[in-house]
């Protein structure tokens, strides 16, 4: 399944982070998933929300001057079994689709993982996890 | 005129107003004497160099008449500049002051193809500032039709220009864009108005406006160059090739320097631009500092004309920068940027010394819709930038990316470099 990722800037400063979290959390929006990738200059914040409020912590998150993008990427849900997720990153790598990046979080009251992934071909990637 | 006439004219002019300025004037006789440098001295063009140089300070400390080397009866006309700090630089012209100047605009105005069959607005200011008079009496001198609206009251600029039918406009090209923008809001068709030239100078501007005038304005817009110290506009002008800034050098002679070592530079090298006025006698200028940098290309022009041309202004020598040895004008750095699409104009340098060696950080912004997920793209962008100035500027500057809206916006007078370093 395809789902919308938001994505923002931050100049490597501590406490840019928890400025976003804290402007999300302050509005009523629950972060479902995130992960911070850093280079020794800057970092990328990427963040799972609820559908309903995205439109709205995408906006909030543009007014407070931050630099902030959406995009698509793939939500896989993976089932809690040895092997599951080497599958399925078999079957992407054998479609020639790399990943750029992804970042897993459980969810204990579900039997699966849940995995987000971000391909170089959003589409097909989309397409063969729908089929797994 | 060939190059070496051109050098035997300059030569011969340049004996006689240093004399001049040697005998009538105070401070220019005391600043050879110091310079241990005699009219004498001077033979040809070449011995310019052997001159003390006369800066802006100069003519503050000199207001407001100090620097004239006439009779205030034989002055005719007096302009000047509000400076943003301290007292106005003042002007005075003779009687062939005044047509020689004249003189000098009228060049510019045939070099852009105008003559007496055209109906000029002049919507620079009249007044002490230099333009509208200046450019009033250019046009008056190729016989052309002066219409002298001055700067202001747009509605009227543009009922009459389209009235009138005038065939050219001179003013800033930042107010020749506003009149642009009046004549799209006020549903006016530019084909109802005569224009074929605009005369734009008093402010820098860039390739990207020349083109929006063009199209706009459907003219062909040339660049107008000059200084209230020189003479005022007119100094210089392009021609029909658009190809650099033609300087009437047998009025106006220019040499380029090295900002640090005050020496003169190789040929089409770059520098400060300095002028003489080798036929202004109220208030001669030798050998005076501009504080602009830029560089001066002597080949032959294709429009036939061998008067050299000066390049684009490239910055202020004032903001020039030493790093790691290396000379750093913070304008390298915009017209960089402005050769990547992914960044803002905008910038700010902050030069420190940590350990004995100079920082040398650079903000900037990344245009909105360049922003990505991934990381490496702006890695990569980072990294780009970052070889583009080490190969232009000569050392490596580090680049840090800022989150948009940081960087100060206003124009102008916006800081755009910050020294930390304590110099003892
Ligand atoms: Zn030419």
């Amino acid at each position: 399944m395809l789902i919308r990722q938001i994505s923002v800037f931050l100049e490597n400063e501590k406490g840019k982070f928890a400025e976003i979290a804290r402007l999300l959390g302050n509005n009523g929006i629950n972060m479902k998933a995130f992960t911070v990738s850093e280079t020794q200059d800057f970092g990328i914040a990427r963040i799972i929300v609820e559908r309903d409020q995205i439109e709205r912590a995408f906006n909030l998150i543009k007014a407070n001057s931050y630099a902030v993008t959406m995009t698509h990427v793939v939500y896989l849900e993976c089932a809690h079994k040895p092997g599951a997720m080497a599958e399925a990153m078999e079957k992407l790598s054998a479609a020639g689709i790399s990943v750029e990046y992804m970042y897993a979080f459980a969810d204990s009251s579900s039997e699966f993982s849940r995995v987000i992934i971000r391909p170089d071909n959003t589409e097909l990637a989309n397409q063969i996890i729908a089929e797994l | 005129m060939s190059r070496d006439q051109m050098r035997e004219l300059q030569s011969e002019k340049l004996r006689k107003i240093v004399a001049h300025a040697y005998n009538n004037s105070p401070f220019y006789k005391k600043r050879f004497d110091e310079h241990g440098v005699h009219p004498d001295d001077i033979k040809s063009i070449d011995d310019i160099v052997k001159l003390p140089f006369t800066v802006k300070q100069d003519l503050r400390d000199n207001y407001p008449f100090g620097m004239m080397c006439v009779p205030m009866t034989d002055i005719l006309r007096l302009h000047a500049s509000s400076g943003t700090t301290g007292k106005p630089i003042v002007v005075g012209y003779t009687a062939k002051d005044l047509d020689n100047w004249a003189d000098a605009v009228a060049r510019c105005l045939s070099a852009y193809g105008l003559g007496s069959n055209d109906m000029v607005q002049i919507a620079y200011g009249y007044g002490l500032f230099t333009g509208g008079l200046g450019a009033h009496d250019g046009v008056t001198k190729i016989g052309g039709t002066v219409i002298p609206t001055s700067s202001g009251n747009t509605q009227k600029q543009l009922q009459l220009m389209q009235d009138f039918g005038a065939t050219a406009v001179a003013c800033t090209p930042s107010y020749a864009l506003y009149m642009a923008e009046e004549i799209r809001k006020q549903g006016l068709d530019i084909k109802n108005f005569k224009l074929k030239v605009g005369i734009f100078g008093a402010e820098p501007w860039t390739e990207a406006m020349r083109k929006e005038l063009e199209d706009k304005l459907q003219i062909r817009a040339f660049d107008i160059y000059g200084l209230t110290e020189i003479s005022g506009p007119g100094v210089g002008g392009e021609c029909e090739c658009q190809n650099g800034t033609h300087l009437w050098e047998d009025l106006y002679y220019p040499e380029i320097i090295d900002p640090v070592t005050l020496q003169p530079v190789e040929p089409g090298q770059k520098g400060e631009l300095v002028f003489t006025t080798l036929d202004k006698w109220g208030m001669p200028m030798i050998r005076y500092r501009t504080r602009d940098l830029t560089y001066l290309n002597y080949d032959k022009c294709e429009c036939g004309r061998t008067a050299v041309r000066m390049g684009k202004i490239l910055g202020r020598s004032d903001d020039m920068m030493i790093i790691r040895g290396v000379n750093v004008f913070p304008s390298q750095v915009e017209s960089i940027l402005l050769e990547f699409p992914e960044y803002e104009p905008y910038f700010l340098i902050e030069v420190d010394r940590v350990n004995n060696t100079d920082t040398f950080d650079i903000q900037v912004e990344v245009k909105p819709e360049f922003y990505t997920d991934r990381i490496n793209e702006l890695v990569r962008l980072r990294q780009r930038l970052t070889a583009r100035i080490q190969s232009v500027i000569g050392i490596q500057p580090n680049i840090k990316i800022v989150q948009p809206g940081t960087i100060e916006r206003s124009t102008g007078k916006a800081k755009r470099a910050i020294d930390h370093r304590k110099f003892e």
